[in-house]
């Protein structure tokens, strides 16, 4: 049961993947994207790991796929929907293909294929602890940064002379 | 036939083809017995089963369909008809109740008593529409809108514990999928409003992503302090912190912030921007006719209204607990008693607020969410951090 819906979710990630990438509506593109992101969380339900999948649906699904599906609507242009074929076409492929074969020497030289599941998966409160203790200036930087960030587009969004 | 001109008139026309279809099934069962042999083995048990009815019980459970099984926990008791029999009913109330407040009479014929079958009829009517789509309108997305929406709203049922033994699913990160599930929400009605190739329904479906990307957030943090006093992501252990006391007294503030949050994400007046009727024509559902329509503000909408009111229960009003009115042995009934009371009082209160408040601006409901709610749910979020590091009250403290 587990390997038919991991060959499942792996079909529907790559044909939504493609599709998004060669869907002529851009919309559409879009939602298949949204699409493909949910299958993610598919992935980490079948690894035993809820809490990360619960997040990757609403992370990318509730905010960054709405974001996306936003902005394409917004600006239906068609312009931005032809695709330059030549010389860019041409360097993309390479550079893909290119950065596949690096992933793939890198796999093929890491110990990833010798890991066993060992038993238990590691609950959320487990992963609150060792960030909590490990990871701890780690985090904080992380909140420095969003806060920042957060200042930075409230600063952008503000209107001068309100009120 | 006779031509109809009274509900009486539609309800004999109604009754006739029932009668006609359940002949025809008894003929088509009669000839199977004598010619199927599995079928006379079931029409055996049948028989049988009229003086010892445990006989179809036990047979049902081991085909996976009895009640003890998962299919009927997901299609009848906690799941999907409840949940569709409550909304029917509370469409009545609600139009009964607030035609009362504005002194007008409201439903009355359909039913003979008070209306009460009006949902039904209504069903009826709309079921018996045509359904009409705008000539350019993207029609793959536009009627996938209305089964998404009712997805979005019975994937809810699957989290809320009505009783503790006897709930759809149990999920160690259960209040992370509210979230997630309301989450998309805003990603179906801006879908619709774009959909529908049409004015009105894309302001309804802009307003929509708006607000509802506004209020997730509070929400969420609202919820944190319950997560951090019970120490744990799961409903049902949320339910069991609050043995002693509800996390409505513990944290008004958090309660405040997630009701809002809740009329918003519900799109119910005070915050009705999105579907606005006086404005821009129930927003972006103008352009759906038929059932579609009526799924979308009706089955689908109240279905998510009672999620959302049962979440609400279940975070801050104690779930299933309550005071013992049932002898001892009927536990899960009484659990199921009280946390539907509490239910459907908390949406009384929500169409109680229809009644009295007019509709908010949109510029206002953006910054009460993002700048109001936000800022008062993190001041519950602390106050909880304080209670818990005082150790004020007997909480139980998870991990």
């Amino acid at each position: 049961m587990p390997e038919l819906a991991f060959v499942a979710l792996t079909v529907l990630a790559v044909t939504t993947a493609i599709f998004a990438l060669e869907s002529k509506e851009v919309v559409y593109g879009a939602i298949s994207l949204a699409i493909m992101l949910l299958s993610m969380a598919g992935f980490f339900i079948l690894l035993d790991a809820p809490f990360v999948a619960m997040f990757q649906v609403i992370v990318y699904v509730g905010a960054v796929a709405v974001l996306i599906i936003f902005t394409v609507m917004l600006v239906r242009e068609e312009k931005w929907l032809k695709v330059e074929s030549g010389m860019l076409q041409r360097i993309g492929v390479i550079g893909g293909l290119a950065v596949g074969v690096a992933f793939g020497l890198l796999m093929l030289n890491t110990t990833l294929g010798s890991v066993i599941a060992s038993g238990e998966a590691a609950s959320y409160a487990q992963i609150g602890i060792v960030m909590i203790n490990d990871y701890g200036a780690a985090l904080e930087v992380l909140a420095l940064l969003l806060a920042a960030s957060l200042i930075g587009a409230l600063m952008l969004a503000r209107v001068d002379g309100e009120e | 036939m006779s031509q109809i001109r009274t509900f009486n008139d539609f309800l004999k026309r109604i009754a006739i083809v029932v009668g006609a279809l359940v002949v025809i099934l008894a003929v088509i069962f009669g000839i199977l017995v004598f010619t199927v042999p599995q079928v006379k083995a079931f029409n055996n048990l049948l028989l049988a089963s009229f003086s010892n009815p445990r006989l179809m019980l036990d047979f049902l459970d081991r085909h996976g369909v009895g009640f003890n099984s998962l299919l009927f926990r997901v299609v009848v008791f906690p799941g999907f008809t409840w949940a569709a029999l409550i909304a029917a009913e509370v469409i009545w109330f609600e139009r009964k109740f607030l035609a009362k407040m504005q002194v007008r009479v409201g439903p009355l014929y359909a039913g003979k008593i008070a209306g009460l079958l009006q949902p039904i009829a209504d069903v009826i009517k709309l079921l018996f529409k045509e359904m009409i789509s705008p000539a350019r309108s993207d029609k793959l997305i536009y009627y996938s809108v209305p089964v998404l929406l009712m997805a979005i709203g019975s994937a809810l049922l699957a989290i809320i514990p009505v009783s503790e033994a006897w709930l759809i699913m149990r999920s160690d990160v259960s209040v992370l999928a509210i979230f997630a599930v309301a989450g998309f929400g805003p990603l179906v009605v801006l879908l619709a409003g774009w959909a529908s190739n049409s004015k009105y329904p894309f302001i309804g479906g802009l307003r929509g992503l708006h607000q509802l990307v506004a209020f997730e957030i509070p929400m969420l943090v609202s919820v944190l302090g319950i997560v951090l006093a019970a120490g744990t992501l799961d409903m049902v252990n949320v339910v069991q912190a609050q043995s002693s006391v509800w996390f409505v007294v513990l944290m008004p503030l958090g309660a405040i912030a997630f009701f809002c949050c809740m009329l918003a994400e519900l799109e119910r007046l005070p915050f009705d921007m999105p579907e606005a009727e006086s404005e821009i024509v129930v927003g972006y559902m103008t352009e759906y006719s038929s059932m579609a329509f009526g799924n979308l503000q009706g089955l689908a909408a109240y279905i998510r209204f009672y999620a959302m009111a049962g979440i609400f229960t279940t975070l801050f009003l104690g779930g299933w607990h309550g005071p013992q009115i049932l002898p001892a042995g009927f536990e899960i009934a009484q659990q199921v008693e009280w946390f539907t009371i509490k239910t459907l009082a908390v949406m009384v209160l929500v169409i109680i607020l229809r009644g009295v408040a007019p509709r908010y601006r949109m510029d206002l409901l953006l910054r009460m969410g993002w700048a109001r709610l936000l800022v008062l749910a993190f001041v519950n979020l602390f106050l909880v951090l304080l209670i818990i590091q005082m150790g004020w009250f007997p909480i139980k403290v998870g991990v």
